[in-house]
């Protein structure tokens, strides 16, 4: 089931949430809308599945208008970032609720409601738990069996907001993985809402990208990281060392100057200066995991440019070059990206 | 736990032990003392005197009617508070914040003003005095008045005791059933009432407590006709005035158990409600 959005607006009072929204979302296809709060994200899926009104444009299902169509004839499972979970019923009848709401003519048979719960109770692996309340389970949990909830009703596309928010990193991480394989396995046409890019870029296919209401980049996440669209995009889906006027020159207003854009693992310590290179000195080095984390003060002017590279790397450069706090280097960029300076200061936004 | 810990967190001793007899000696004075009065002079000249004035013609149709007017007005206020809670806590909307200070009127206005505002508007010198006289309906000095200004006078209970609940649960239950394809009873049914049930019984509880116990606006509207618009307070009223002291004890004491009962209720209720907040923040 293909997604088709067309020009959506909506206004909350005089603040533009959405603003002339245009998206297609192909059928089968895991897509994650990526933004930081308030970028309208949330509202977007909302709006698609019918829970909030546009206030202009339309949403269409398999080429077919939905725009006005009720939520409860959209077939669509939402799955909510604090579960919304029914706190009254087991777990049985939560998954349940879905098929017992349906009117007579079309509410399955007893048996078949039980052998379809106990089904998804074991899709999502928490077969043993049918008898037990949502507050007797941990949040992992929980969300797994709000997903085997909106299931339930064969929904034709499935939209999740922030569905792992409200978790810890851990379980955050196995269940993105899970929900990855999930749909792999069901190919339901996904959209789901996160504001963590790592998030996105290892569950989706696709990244849309969204700030101030708007979309700023719509594409793989590959594309979206190696070719951002905007120093927004650029800045939003990782650290990055701002270099006014090009690699060499002081940091500083710049009017319409060109900014450079240099991840901290494309930047290269060297000895000696090089063509294009930057005089700085070491003020501390963090390792954290496999990875350590070089923060540097420029020689000239203010300012600090951060280094990533792995610790094994960081443990043989270190000893090469005699690196010690305080130690004088030079920084050479790898890859360069630019992007001309306007009203919207990129550096302001984070 | 060491006197050593307690120390640095609590008040001194001295302090706490003065404090708790201070509430006591409170309690004792104006809720115990009274209370036991009301029994003692009810039964002061014996059983027989009490049992007559409870069976007596005039006491019976005052407890007829008090129960008549409190069997109206608190399905009707359950109906209006949960309508009215429902529609604070879930919705948006212009003129929600003044629909909250009006819930809240009958607790701001004396009752003896309401009672006389309703006597205004539908008393035969009032507003709709002429129509209402020439369609043969009585108001004022009738059931419809005293069920009139039960219904105002005890409005707020169930409405109040709702919103806070409804507006920490949020609409996301709802939202997720909609979702699901619940129609709106189903929705009402099987997700919010579930959800409000311990804080919606607690309200009616308090709201049949006052009902029952209403005398100042009820006082305005009935006209005092023994046997006929006497509800138990200005039945016990009058007794009183009449110095007839064990009977109008021995009415006081029915009510004094109902209150007693109602509060032994609302304990167990409370505990529950608690428990229904609990879970709406987690």
């Amino acid at each position: 089931m293909s997604i088709e959005v067309r020009h959506l607006t909506k206004r909350f009072g005089s603040t533009v949430v959405c603003d002339d929204l245009s998206l297609d979302i192909p059928s089968g296809e895991l897509v994650a809308l990526l933004g930081p709060s308030g970028s309208g994200k949330t509202t977007l899926l909302r709006m698609i599945a019918g829970l909030e009104r546009p206030d202009a444009g339309s949403v269409l299902f398999h080429g077919v208008d939905a725009t006005d169509a009720d939520v409860r004839s959209r077939r669509v499972g939402f799955v909510f970032q604090h579960y919304a979970l029914f706190g009254q019923m087991t777990v049985f009848e939560n998954v349940a609720f879905g098929l017992r709401v349906r009117p007579k003519a079309a509410r399955p048979a007893e048996p078949a409601i039980r052998a379809k719960v106990a089904e998804l109770l074991s899709l999502v692996q928490l077969g043993p738990f049918a008898e037990r309340y949502p507050h007797q389970l941990s949040g992992g949990q929980r969300q797994r069996i709000a997903l085997a909830r909106a299931l339930a009703v064969e929904p034709q596309v499935l939209l999740l907001d922030e569905p792992f928010g409200a978790l810890d990193a851990k379980v955050r991480k196995e269940l993105r993985r899970w929900l990855r394989h999930l749909h792999d396995e069901m190919h339901v046409t996904s959209v789901f809402v996160t504001h963590d890019q790592e998030e996105a870029m290892e569950v989706a296919d696709r990244i849309v990208v969204m700030n101030q209401g708007r979309i700023e980049q719509d594409g793989p996440p590959d594309e979206v990281y190696d070719h951002p669209a905007s120093a927004f995009v650029l800045q939003f889906l990782g650290e990055v060392n701002l270099f006014r006027g090009g690699p060499g020159h002081l940091p500083g207003k710049g009017g319409e100057a060109p900014i450079d854009y240099v991840r901290p693992h494309e930047l290269r310590v060297v000895a000696q200066a090089e063509p294009g290179s930057v005089p700085v000195t070491l003020a501390q080095a963090l390792t954290v995991g496999p990875d350590t984390r070089l923060e540097w003060k420029r020689a000239e002017g203010e300012g600090t440019l951060d280094v990533e590279m792995p610790r094994s790397d960081w443990v043989a450069l270190r000893d090469r070059l005699g690196l010690k706090t305080g130690s004088a280097a030079h920084l050479v960029p790898r890859k360069v990206t630019r992007f001309i300076s306007d009203d919207d200061d990129p550096a302001a936004m984070i | 736990m060491s006197s050593m810990l307690t120390s640095a967190t609590t008040e001194p001793a001295w302090l706490r032990r003065t404090l708790i007899a201070i509430a006591l000696l409170f309690l004792a004075l104006f809720l115990f003392v009274p209370l036991a009065a009301v029994f003692f002079e009810a039964l002061k000249k014996g059983l027989g005197v009490y049992v007559a004035a409870i069976t007596d013609p005039d006491a019976l149709s005052a407890i007829k009617l008090t129960l008549i007017a409190a069997a109206i007005a608190v399905p009707m206020n359950l109906v209006f508070g949960v309508a009215a809670a429902w529609a604070i806590a879930k919705f948006e909307f212009r003129g929600r914040d003044l629909l909250l200070t009006l819930i809240d009127l009958p607790f701001s206005v004396s009752p003896v003003i309401a009672g006389l505002i309703f006597v205004l508007v539908f008393g035969l010198q009032g507003w709709l005095g002429g129509w209402l006289r020439n369609h043969d309906l009585k108001v004022i000095f009738a059931l419809p008045g005293i069920v009139l200004a039960t219904v105002f006078i005890t409005f707020p209970f169930v409405a109040r005791e709702l919103i806070p609940l409804m507006q920490a649960q949020g609409t996301e239950q709802e939202e997720a059933a909609r979702v699901l394809g619940a129609g709106g009873w189903q929705i009402f049914r099987r997700i919010t009432l579930p959800n409000i049930k311990w804080a919606l019984l607690y309200g009616v509880i308090l709201c049949n407590a006052r009902a029952m116990g209403e005398f100042g606006a009820v006082s305005v509207v009935s006209g005092h006709i023994r046997g006929q618009t006497n509800t138990m307070p200005l039945h016990i009223e009058i007794l009183y005035n009449e110095y007839q002291f064990a009977a109008a004890f021995a009415v006081a004491s029915l009510l004094a158990g109902l209150a007693l009962l109602t509060l032994a209720l609302k304990y167990v209720v409370e505990r529950r409600t608690a428990a229904t907040h609990q879970k709406a923040r987690t």
